[in-house]
């Protein structure tokens, strides 16, 4: 939060005229809707305690699904953008079979999840970029303002309040989160873990394809370096929001997180020509580390008092 | 202190604070016998092994040689080199590593050239060394995949892997978490090492073994040595009455299964990893104790009836209807709640709020049809809670961490409480609490049972079944020993059944 603040003080005062433009603001808030869906679709199986490291592969998939039926088929764009989510949903709930039945670490069978999307969607395209040709209206949907405020945000925010209300306010939430502190004694308390963590993974996936959706309509192209190179900033944003407002990973404090780097990157891009280039990588990895430091740090601390009380 | 002792104990003694662990202890091991130590829990039998490994500084004029020479105190390095081997119950073994690997820890391997081992000579050796123990084990099988009494024989190569120095070996309750017929195996390798002019101290309180391996031993009683007898000379009740203190009373122990009443709990042929046919019920209105030396299969009888642990054979039953294995949902719709001995592990989740694991039993009272939870409404219930019960600090959204062990334990008591159970499983209840919370959970147990609840309480805390309990069922081997009514619970009478032997 502070971050944020701070990013923008700093690069407010070094250049004053593009930096607090709203054309800055703009850019950053529209680019990073999709990213921002990314990261709460990686939060959900988070706290559960399971990682769905195939959130950019499955929004390749949605992608690539939307503009597949786009170019080959005459189905509105609509019914392309629900069958990209239907089956984002269906890989999900895949790797939650592979993670609660086959008893296969989550890291490990979403990792594996996302290779074979790769392989599917290069084998649909051909390994070349598709391009598709969405009516304007489709289009507008992810390029148009509402009252100033970007359509993409919209989406994004109702995504947000839902799982915020849902993971902070209803029983679900509640069994999510005892499965992600302990999963056996909330098994001993009578909550269904593994359909938590299976039903997380399935959401995982429909909040992915969701993703793809709102790309396609804003790119309408698919490219098979699409989904990947967005995993990383989402999980940065999540473990570093889990550092902020509770100590758990939680909706707003990824999305604070999220716009707080966001800012920051913007702003070395505009004082330095090159910095576009390298800024992203290195802010996201710092922060990632800084965030997860901060967060182990209590409980480090904890152990030792601990240690010392016993 | 006389004899042609290899180890030579003399006037062995060690103060905690307040209390004496070990009061002039004499004990000496000749080269070649097997010495048995015994002991009920608390005896001092640990402390001891703990002076001879290097672990506890003894008291002043306490004497340890070995072969004549005296033992520097407190230092586990001086342990060793004096030729005093351990081989401690959890073993110390890596489970992932090979069993090359594993007889390597903290040795090292023969290497060659540039760093590399030798596998070829270290696995020749390997073999060599577990043959002599009278084990035919493929030294490159990783340890998780042998038998229990094989991984014994691993952790014993391992203490003895320089045979020339080594004079004693220590072995403390090697078959605790031995199956039955596993034991013939570990006793066969025992023998061997005895061959080799090799002492051995043999730490059980498993009667029928001292009897079949020891030649002398040792008792021990509330940190004071009782005598050291040849095994010729004693019969199993004189060992029992001598390590218990009381006469040798001629208890009837007809080990008879009683016919089950049809209680609100019962338990028919239940068998798990240790626990081998046991069948018992619980009447609502009782409180009924669980005793149980570590390795009787005490530790498993609450998880397989609830279901955390599968059970592999046998049926629970709660008013009559089975209940599957494995599935605490069932237990826990059947009425069943069970309050776990490891509270960290699997009593509660420890990264959220006292309200939020108060509650977790049971969410649907504090929700809307539509799922919300009411957090004003958790709240008051968790304040009434955890004033009824006296935990501090009195705010629901403590973290659970943060509480005292007696006031986390009042927490996962009071989280069952609240759904008002009919069968209550209390395992180790009040283990690392202090004794207001103690007293506190006994009583919300006797009132559980006043309520109707059928009351099982596990412990391996002889003076809280005899304080709490309505009846005891003792455990020993997997199987019941005997069951004591109120009238004849006592802390003599419990010590004697957990510890006589099946055979007598």
């Amino acid at each position: 939060m502070y971050l944020w603040l701070a990013f923008v003080a700093l690069f407010g005062l070094l250049r004053p005229d593009t930096y607090l433009s709203s054309v800055t603001l703009q850019l950053i808030f529209s680019e990073g809707a999709v990213t921002c869906l990314l990261a709460l679709a990686f939060l959900v199986p988070l706290a559960t305690g399971a990682y769905d490291l195939s959130v950019g592969a499955l929004m390749s998939v949605s992608v690539a699904i939307g503009v597949w039926l786009q170019l080959h088929s005459s189905v509105p764009p609509l019914v392309g953008a629900l069958a990209g989510i239907a089956a984002c949903t269906a890989f999900g709930a895949i790797s939650g079979f592979v993670v609660v039945r086959l008893k296969v670490n989550s890291f490990i069978a979403t990792l594996g999840m996302s290779q074979v999307l790769l392989a599917a969607v290069l084998l649909a395209s051909g390994n070349k970029q598709l391009v598709a040709d969405y009516p304007d209206s489709w289009s507008n949907l992810g390029l148009e303002k509402a009252a100033g405020i970007p359509l993409v945000d919209v989406y994004l925010l109702v995504v947000a309040l839902v799982l915020w209300y849902v993971l902070e306010h209803t029983r679900i939430g509640r069994y999510l989160f005892a499965t992600g502190g302990n999963a056996e004694a909330a098994r001993l308390s009578g909550v269904r873990t593994d359909r938590m963590v299976w039903g997380a993974l399935a959401a995982s996936g429909a909040i992915s394809g969701l993703a793809g959706v709102i790309y396609g309509m804003r790119v309408g192209t698919f490219d098979q370096s699409v989904g990947p190179g967005y995993l990383f900033p989402a999980v940065a944003a999540v473990f570093l929001g889990a550092s902020q407002l509770s100590q758990r990973p939680n909706v707003w404090g990824t999305l604070i997180a999220y716009f707080a780097l966001a800012f920051g990157i913007q702003g070395l891009a505009l004082t330095s020509s090159s910095a576009a280039v390298w800024s992203q990588p290195l802010f996201q990895g710092v922060a990632l580390i800084v965030a997860v430091a901060m967060v182990s740090m209590p409980a480090i601390r904890r152990r030792r008092a601990g240690a010392r009380a016993s | 202190m006389t004899g042609d002792g290899l180890l030579r104990i003399g006037r062995l003694t060690k103060r905690f604070d307040a209390t004496l662990a070990l009061d002039d202890v004499d004990l000496d091991v000749r080269a070649g016998e097997v010495h048995a130590l015994v002991g009920h829990n608390g005896s001092g039998k640990s402390t001891l092994i703990k002076v001879l490994a290097g672990f506890h500084t003894p008291d002043p004029a306490s004497e340890v040689s070995v072969d004549g020479e005296p033992l520097a105190f407190g230092s586990a390095a001086a342990s060793r080199a004096a030729g005093l081997r351990f081989v401690h119950q959890d073993l110390g073994l890596v489970h992932s590593l090979s069993t090359v690997e594993n007889l390597a820890l903290g040795v090292g391997f023969d290497t060659g050239f540039g760093g590399r081992i030798r596998w070829a000579s270290e696995r020749r050796e390997a073999r060599r060394r577990l043959h002599e123990l009278g084990y035919e084990i493929d030294p490159r099988r990783p340890v998780a995949e042998l038998a229990a009494a094989e991984r014994t024989g691993v952790a014993i190569a391992r203490a003895l892997r320089d045979a020339d120095r080594a004079r004693l070996l220590v072995v403390d309750e090697p078959t605790a978490m031995l199956p039955r017929h596993e034991v013939a195996v570990l006793f066969d390798a025992i023998r061997r090492v005895r061959e080799r002019g090799v002492g051995v101290l043999y730490v059980s309180h498993r009667l029928d073994e001292v009897f079949s391996i020891a030649a002398r031993v040792t008792v021990l009683r509330d940190g004071r040595r009782v005598g050291t007898f040849a095994v010729d000379e004693l019969d199993e009740p004189r060992l029992v009455a001598l390590m218990t203190g009381g006469a040798s009373l001629a208890v009837r122990e007809d080990g008879s299964v009683e016919e089950l009443r049809d209680g609100l709990l019962v338990a028919d042929g239940l068998r798990g990893t240790v626990l081998d046919g046991v069948s018992f019920s619980a009447a609502g209105g009782e409180i009924l104790g669980v005793a149980g030396l570590s390795g009787s299969g005490r530790e498993e009888l609450l998880p397989l009836l609830f279901g955390a642990r599968e059970r592999r054979g046998g049926a629970v039953r709660v008013e009559g209807a089975t209940l599957p294995a494995g599935l605490p949902t069932a237990a826990i719709a059947a009425g069943m709640a069970l309050v776990p001995g490891d509270r960290h592990a699997a009593g509660a989740v420890t990264s959220l709020s006292v309200r939020e694991n108060l509650v977790l039993t049971d969410l649907r009272r504090h929700a809307t049809r539509l799922g919300a939870m009411r957090r004003a409404a958790e709240r008051a219930e968790a304040r009434r809670w955890i004033e009824a019960l006296d935990v501090r600090p009195v705010d629901p959204d403590a973290p659970f961490m943060s509480l005292s062990g007696g006031n986390q334990q009042k927490v996962v008591l009071a989280k069952w409480l609240r759904v008002r159970p009919r069968v209550l499983l209390l395992d180790e209840p009040t283990q690392g609490v202090d004794v207001q919370a103690k007293a506190t959970i006994h009583r919300l147990a006797r009132e559980a049972a006043s309520g109707g609840a059928a009351v099982v309480i596990a412990s391996s805390d002889d003076a809280e079944l005899c304080e709490c309990c309505d009846r005891v069922l003792v455990l020993r081997d997997g199987r019941v020993a005997g069951e004591l009514p109120s009238e004849r619970i006592g802390a003599h009478e419990l010590a004697r059944l957990q510890l006589a032997s099946a055979t007598s």
